[in-house]
């Protein structure tokens, strides 16, 4: 066993007993929902988890485009890619969740999925233009200034908009998403599950983060020989 | 040598035979579990929750297997690259 930070072994137990509670807690036997109600501890957080990160992602840009420091840079890349597969989890989980409670992997006619979507296509748009430069400072400039902007979408996509029109999508239609769950216990779960998903996005952030710090090290000394 | 190639085969032919003989009462199908131990009485009720509970447990250690491997070979490169 490598020798840990003691954060890390905590979210190792801390997910684990999120794990068994969710699946031993009694939750209601709602039409539709039947078992599924237990999604609420899987798939919402992860968009609270992506939110989060792409959060952290906006102040690492922040960070970089006042100091220059090229950490900040990388930590921001790190951060907005385990966000971004935190997202992706949402979308294919929400689509599952969705064929067996509205009947349809996917429908145009919902806003959450689709705007969160279009979120999604933001951020690999960030990627993108990574790719686009081979200069490192003016890549991360430039991807600092375009975080700032994608990251600015977030809450307008996810959680502005949706609200404001009709939707099956717990939290639309003005509706707090909590307001028509019966079951208040469920609480005590998903909000653990928060904080264990989020911590462990930084835990993988964390390790993308110290990849893409050797990688660099090794690119420059391939091109100072 | 002969003694413990007829150990082997008598202990090898016992497991065979166990199996078999768990597997004979599964095939027949329910009822089978009543005779199994609690652990399995357990795993077999509640709509079988613990059966999907554990094989996202299963899921799980293997995830933090490979995170902690991963660590660890970070931590060997970075060691390396900072000499």
């Amino acid at each position: 066993m490598p020798r840990l930070p003691l954060w890390k072994y905590a979210v190792l137990l801390w997910m684990t007993v999120v794990l068994v509670a969710a699946f031993l807690i009694r939750v209601p036997d709602i039409p539709i929902l039947h078992e599924t109600s237990r999604n609420l501890f899987f798939h919402v957080p992860m968009w609270f988890t992506m939110t989060v990160v792409f959060g952290a992602g906006l102040v690492y840009s922040i960070r970089y485009l006042a100091t220059g420091n090229s950490t900040m840079d990388r930590r921001a890349e790190a951060v907005t890619y385990v966000g971004i597969l935190f997202g992706i989890c949402g979308l294919l989980t929400g689509a599952l969740w969705a064929r067996f409670t509205w009947g349809t992997w996917w429908t145009f006619a919902e806003p959450k999925m689709n705007l969160s979507a279009m979120a999604m296509m933001i951020y690999v748009a960030y990627f993108i233009l990574r790719s686009a430069f081979d200069d490192p400072h003016k890549r991360a400039k430039l991807a600092a200034v375009y975080n700032v902007f994608a990251a600015t979408t977030v809450p307008f996509l996810l959680y502005v908009i949706p609200r404001q029109l009709p939707s099956l999508h717990p939290g639309a239609d003005g509706n707090p998403a909590f307001s028509d769950l019966t079951a208040p216990e469920l609480r005590l779960v998903f909000y653990p599950a928060v904080i264990g998903f989020i911590a462990l996005a930084f835990w993988l952030a964390d390790l993308k983060y110290r990849m893409q710090t050797l990688q660099d090290r090794v690119d420059d000394d391939s091109v100072g020989a | 040598m002969l003694n413990f190639v007829t150990t082997v085969g008598v202990i090898l032919q016992h497991i065979a035979v166990n199996l078999a003989l768990q597997y004979d009462d599964l095939w027949q199908g329910s009822g089978a579990a009543d005779e199994s131990n609690v652990l399995m009485q357990v795993m077999a009720g509640s709509n079988l929750i613990f059966v999907v509970l554990a094989v996202s447990l299963v899921i799980w250690f293997v995830f933090i297997f490979y995170l902690i491997r991963v660590e660890r070979k970070l931590a060997q490169l970075e060691k390396k690259h900072s000499e």
